[in-house]
Parts: C-alpha cells; structure tokens; sequence
C-alpha cells in the first residue's frame, strides 16, 4: 500500500451541494463515506519549443522531467457519498461502495465546531487508512491508495448573520501519522470545467429507454428484455393517458389547434396530480418532523431521569 | 456551576471534574451544537492549567446522545499532538490510554470526562517533553538531563511564527505542607510554589552562561500567608546552571515560609493585646489572623476600627481604617476615614505596647474623625 500524495480534491458541485444539504437538514452531527476515484494526470511534456538551437541540441532533451511518481499529479475525485448519523462509521463493516467506485475515504459533520479535525477524526482516518483490504487501484496506474481523504465540515461556533457552512479537505499520510490540508476543488458543469470531465465516471447507468423498437430487434435472443421493456411501456402509457409519442405529430396541420388543447388538458391534469403529491409530501413531512421532536422531548425527558438516579 | 441547559449525564461529569480535577480547571466556553434545541448545551472549552499556563481544549458532546463518548479538539497550535497519541496509545498499548477510555465510555460514569481528562493532560506533558528532547541546544540537553528527574516539573516549547522559540519550564518548589502547618487551613490543596525558566532557544551569538529568565509564582492562596513577591531571587551565578540553582532557592524559599508561618502567631498574639483596651473583637481572622475589627467609642461617638495586618507584621504597622456607627453618606453607605498608616510605631514594641499605643493614637484621631464625619454630612 502506497502513501502518495494527492494534488487536490475535486468534488461535484452537486454532490458537494447536496453533502451540505443532508448536514444541516440533519438534527445532529453526521459521519458518511466517500466515494469516487483517484485518477493519475501525467503531466505534459510537450512544450512549444521556443528556442530555435535546442534543435540542433539533441542532448538537451535528457533534461526532461523523467516519468516517475513524483512528477505525477494525483488527483481525487469524490462523485458520490453515504451519509451516516455521527459515531456509526465502522471501518470493519462498511458497505460495498457504488459501482465504478472506490472508498475514497469518509466525512465528518458536526456543527458550531472548530474546523480542526478532532481525537475521534484523527483515530477514524488512521484506523481506515491502515486496513490493507480496504486499499483500491489508482486509474491508469499500477499503484493503489488506501482510503485517506478526510473532508471536515463544520459551521461557526458564534451565531452570524449570515449562515456559512465551512468545509475542509485533508489526506491522512499513514506513513507521517498526520492530516495533510488539501485544496478542494469544486467542479461544475461549463466550459471552464471541460477538462475535468474525462475524471468522472457515470456512476447510475442512462436507463435504457425504448425509443426505436424496429431497428434494435436484430438481437432476438433476450425475451426477458424485452418483456420488462413492455411492462415499463404500459407503465408510462398509464401516466401519458392515451397520448402516444406517434400522436404528437397531429400538433401540426389542420387538427393542430384540436389537439394542443387535448395536451394542454393532460399536462393540466399532470400539475394537479403533481401539486397534490406535493402536498402530501409536504403533510406527511410535517408529520414525521413532529414526531422526531417529540422523540427528541422523549429522550431528553430521559436522560433527565437517567441523570437523577 | 451554571449548569442550565446541560444535559444531566454530561452535568454530571463535568460537576465531578471540577469538584475532583488535582488542578483548579475552569469551563470557559459552553455552548449548543443541536439543529433544533439551542438551549441545550453539548459543547464546551476546558481551560486546563499547564506549566504555568493554560492549554484550552474544546470538547463536543452530541446533544442527540449525550450517553456517547465526547470528542476533544485540541489547540490549533498542538496540532501534532494529534500523531503523537496515535503513536503512543498504539506502543504502549496500555489499559488507561485516552483511546481505551473513549472506545469503553459509560455515559454513566460521572467520573469519566475527569479520568479522560487527566490521561490527555499526561499524554500532553509527554509530548511536550518530548518536543523539548528534539531541540538542537547543548545547554538545554544539559539542563533537562540533570533536572527531568523532579517530580512534577513541566516544560513547555512555544514557538510563534513570530516570537522566537523558547523552552518554558515550570519547576515546583519544596515538598512542604504548608497547609498542615497552619492550624485549621482551609485550603484544599497545599499552595505550590514554581520557579518558571524561560530559556531562549537557537540564539548562537548569546552567551552560553547567560542567566535563563527567571519568575518565582505560586498559587493564589499562599498570597494570606506568604507574598512572594517580596521574596528576592538569590542571583544566578555565572556558568551555573538549574541543578545548581535550584537548592539553594529552596533552602532560603523554605526558610521564609517558615518564617511566614511563624509570624501567623505573632499576629495573634498582637489582636489577642488589642482586646483589654478595646473589648472582644466583633470580628477577627482566627486562621491567617490578617484582619479584625473592633468597637470603639469617643464619648457618645461610636465607630469601628478595621485592623488589616500585612504578611510583613511587625515590620509594617497594620493599616487602620475607621468607620462610623452614626453617619452615612448621601448614598446609605456608612462613613469611612481613608487608611491610616503612619502613626507611632516600632516593630520592636512588645504587642501590648504596640497596642497601647495605637489605643493612644486613637483617642485623639476618633476627634479627627468625628469631626470629618460631621462636616461631610453638612455639605450635604
């Protein structure tokens, strides 16, 4: 098991978003796993050759970087997480991680806290990174890493105005017994992230919609397919009501202004429908929120009466 | 202790930690990590005396379970600390290290965060003695080599990114009780008494025999016996160094308190004098006896007198302050004559003199006294 360092930390914007969402919507601190992969970029050689004589200097181009780790970059890349409630991350029983990803390592919540890593986070790192069996292989690479990334979230021990959720990023070195502070990168989707976007791996497969029936049967063999694709058919014939993809093309010509009405009658129905889900959603949320408060009167009511004994 | 708001099993043990902790350790910080019940209060920094200072740890607890062991969050400056208990609790592996306490915590147990504590707090003193061991200064390997060996005695690097490095050692001084020596001390623990040696560290153009800086300190209680700021270093020689030192202070240290202690009769002795001329006293400190007071009258003008006798008695006379039984200023507040400290006085006296003659002293100021009373109350 190498100890390599790692460059940086690259995070999705959504998932990050959605790490921060789970941490404050939840009453207590939160611990989770990491997941995702660690990529190796080898760095470019290649450079504009500036200098007309180097050409006739063959010997100069010993002087490039030779391939080796150190002139590698490492970089991180968390695509996905697993959230638990605080103290229940146990690093002899985990969960096998999503597919096309490896444990890259785990995350701690806890609010109105310094944003240090504490006794706990600094045993918890140790402990993971120093289980041979949990090490996973570095893409394009021959080496391996143990699970080693640390990512510490945290908000300000005094109450702001303005609400910050503070986070940082750091790769436990087995080898130094210590956190090494690492930059974090968030990655979103745009031009200026273009060359991040080979670093990520899909990690739900694109369903597999039926959208050509005639030409994709060349592969007979796979009844059981096809007969699950019907099912899921009927099921969105259901929520269509009758309205067939085939028939969109009545919207132009001369029952046009017939039909448009006949859709905009569905798609009326399916707000509805959509707004009365909502607001179940929203009751039978309020319902559950009650009754987490009253467990939490519950408990504190006895802890009371366990203090008093 | 302000404990609104604490969960009991955490009041608990932060009770028993103050009310047990060999230290006089202080909660500075408390505060609430829940989402929902900000009143409920899980978090809190303990202000932890250490080699003459103080370290502050934060310790988390979870509202949401506070049966569950807490986490510590040590000071941004001891960041390595952190390693060096992964280290250590991994080689020594023995059954009272921090981890094993936190892996087996019973929430229970209000004993727990005092035990968790005290095993941090001497896994902190290893570690600094430690960084102390990995610097490069042949005059401080000297002075650890020959003076580790004291029991109690705590160093300290400190290293800035802007002061230079120093090496902080807090030496405690004389295995004395004083607190057995005083009759009916009230003291919880005996006052201590630390040499605190500040050495600068990697100046190579500073001479090598350099006197160290050197602060005598004690506890606060030992300040009703004993002050020692009036107690004067003996000079460090050159070439010496602390082994060499450190006996000779202690002799002379010794020797004053004893005195000190001693002077605590004299003192009674001397409110024991007062008592013929002036009646029994309404009050008086039967223990340290640096303070009494009595009743007095000139005439039909009553008034006390307050005695407040210095750790110095008899070589300093006592302060004496007057105080009227009939008047009062425009506040309620009864009225008082400033510290008198100059009047007839010889620490040679016997204490029945010393008495007489503040007796004497008194008959004619109590006219001084009424009559500022008097004119104070007219103006207003």
């Amino acid at each position: 098991m190498d100890d390599l360092p790692i460059e940086k930390i690259a995070i999705s914007g959504p998932t990050l978003a959605s790490l921060i969402q789970r941490f404050s919507t939840s009453p207590g601190p939160i611990d989770g796993l990491l997941y995702g992969h660690v990529s190796l970029l080898t760095p470019s050689t290649l450079s504009d050759d500036t200098s007309s004589s180097s050409s006739s200097l063959p010997s100069t181009s010993t002087s490039l970087p030779p391939i080796s780790s150190s002139s590698q970059t490492l970089i991180a890349t968390i695509t996905s997480f697993f959230s638990l409630s605080a103290g229940h991350v146990n690093p002899l029983l985990l969960p096998t991680p999503p597919p096309s990803s490896s444990l890259l390592g785990w995350f701690s919540a806890r609010r109105r806290s310094p944003l240090r890593p504490s006794l706990r986070e600094f045993s918890l790192s140790h402990s993971l990174s120093s289980l041979p069996s949990l090490s996973f292989p570095i893409l394009s690479s021959r080496s391996s890493l143990s699970p080693c990334i640390f990512l510490l979230l945290s908000s300000p021990i005094y109450d702001q105005t303005i609400h910050t959720h503070e986070y940082r990023a750091y790769q436990f070195r087995s080898s130094l017994l210590s956190f090494d502070p690492k930059s974090i990168e968030v990655i979103n989707i745009g031009p200026a992230f273009r060359s991040h976007y080979g670093a990520f791996s899909p990690n739900s497969p694109f369903p597999s919609l039926p959208c050509d029936h005639s030409s994709s049967m060349a592969v007979d063999d796979e009844k059981e397919e096809e007969e699950r694709l019907r099912a899921e058919q009927t099921q969105l014939d259901d929520c269509a009501e009758g309205f067939q993809v085939g028939r969109l093309s009545k919207l132009m010509g001369n029952e046009a202004a017939n039909y448009s009405a006949g859709l905009e009658n569905l798609y009326g129905k399916m707000l509805v429908k959509i707004e009365s889900l909502a607001r179940q959603v929203e009751q039978s949320s309020a319902l559950v929120f009650e009754q987490e408060n009253h467990n939490r009167k519950l408990k504190y009511k006895a802890a009371r009466f366990t203090g008093s004994e | 202790m302000a404990s609104d708001g604490v969960p009991p099993i955490i009041a608990a043990q932060l009770n028993y930690l103050l009310s047990h902790f060999p230290l006089s350790v202080k909660i500075e910080h408390l505060w609430s990590g829940s989402k929902f019940s900000t009143g409920v209060i899980d978090r809190f920094t303990i202000v932890i005396p250490y080699c003459l200072d103080f370290i502050k740890w934060d310790f988390i607890y979870n509202s949401e379970s506070p049966i569950s062991a807490p986490d510590v969050i040590f000071g941004a400056e001891d960041e390595n600390f952190l390693s060096f208990l992964a280290r250590n609790d991994g080689v020594e592996g023995n059954a009272n290290s921090a981890k094993n306490c936190l892996s087996d915590w019973n929430g229970k147990d209000p004993t727990r965060l005092m035990v968790l504590l005290q095993q941090l707090r001497d896994q902190y003193m290893n570690y600094q003695r430690k960084r102390v061991d990995e610097v490069d200064d042949d005059r401080l390997k000297f002075e650890v080599s020959t003076i580790a060996f004291r029991e109690g005695i705590e160093m300290h690097l400190s290293s800035g990114a802007e002061k230079p490095e120093e090496v902080k050692f807090a030496v405690p001084l004389t295995e004395m009780n004083i607190d057995k020596m005083v009759h009916g001390c009230p003291w919880r623990h005996s006052p201590k008494i630390y040499l605190q040696v500040i050495y600068p560290v990697g100046r190579k153009y500073v001479s090598a025999s350099s006197a160290p800086r050197l602060k005598l300190l004690s506890t606060s209680d030992l300040k009703s016996i004993f002050s020692i700021e009036d107690f004067k270093l003996p000079p460090w020689l050159d070439g010496m160094c602390m082994a060499e030192y450190l006996p000779h202070l202690e002799e002379s240290l010794e020797k004053q308190i004893l005195e000190a202690v001693s002077l605590i009769d004299v003192r009674r002795r001397f409110i024991e004098s007062l008592a013929p001329l002036f009646g029994r006293p309404l009050e008086a400190d039967p223990i340290f006896c640096r303070k009494a007071t009595f009743l007095a009258g000139s005439g039909a003008f009553t008034f006390l007198v307050h005695f407040s006798i210095s750790t110095q008695f008899p070589k300093q006379q006592p302060g004496l302050m007057l105080q009227s039984s009939q008047h009062m200023n425009s506040h309620g507040v009864p009225a008082k004559s400033p510290l008198i400290t100059e009047y007839p006085w010889s620490p040679r006296w016997e204490t029945s003199v010393m008495a007489e003659k503040i007796f004497e002293f008194l008959v004619d100021e109590a006219l001084n006294f009424k009559r500022y009373c008097n004119e104070a109350q007219l103006q207003h």
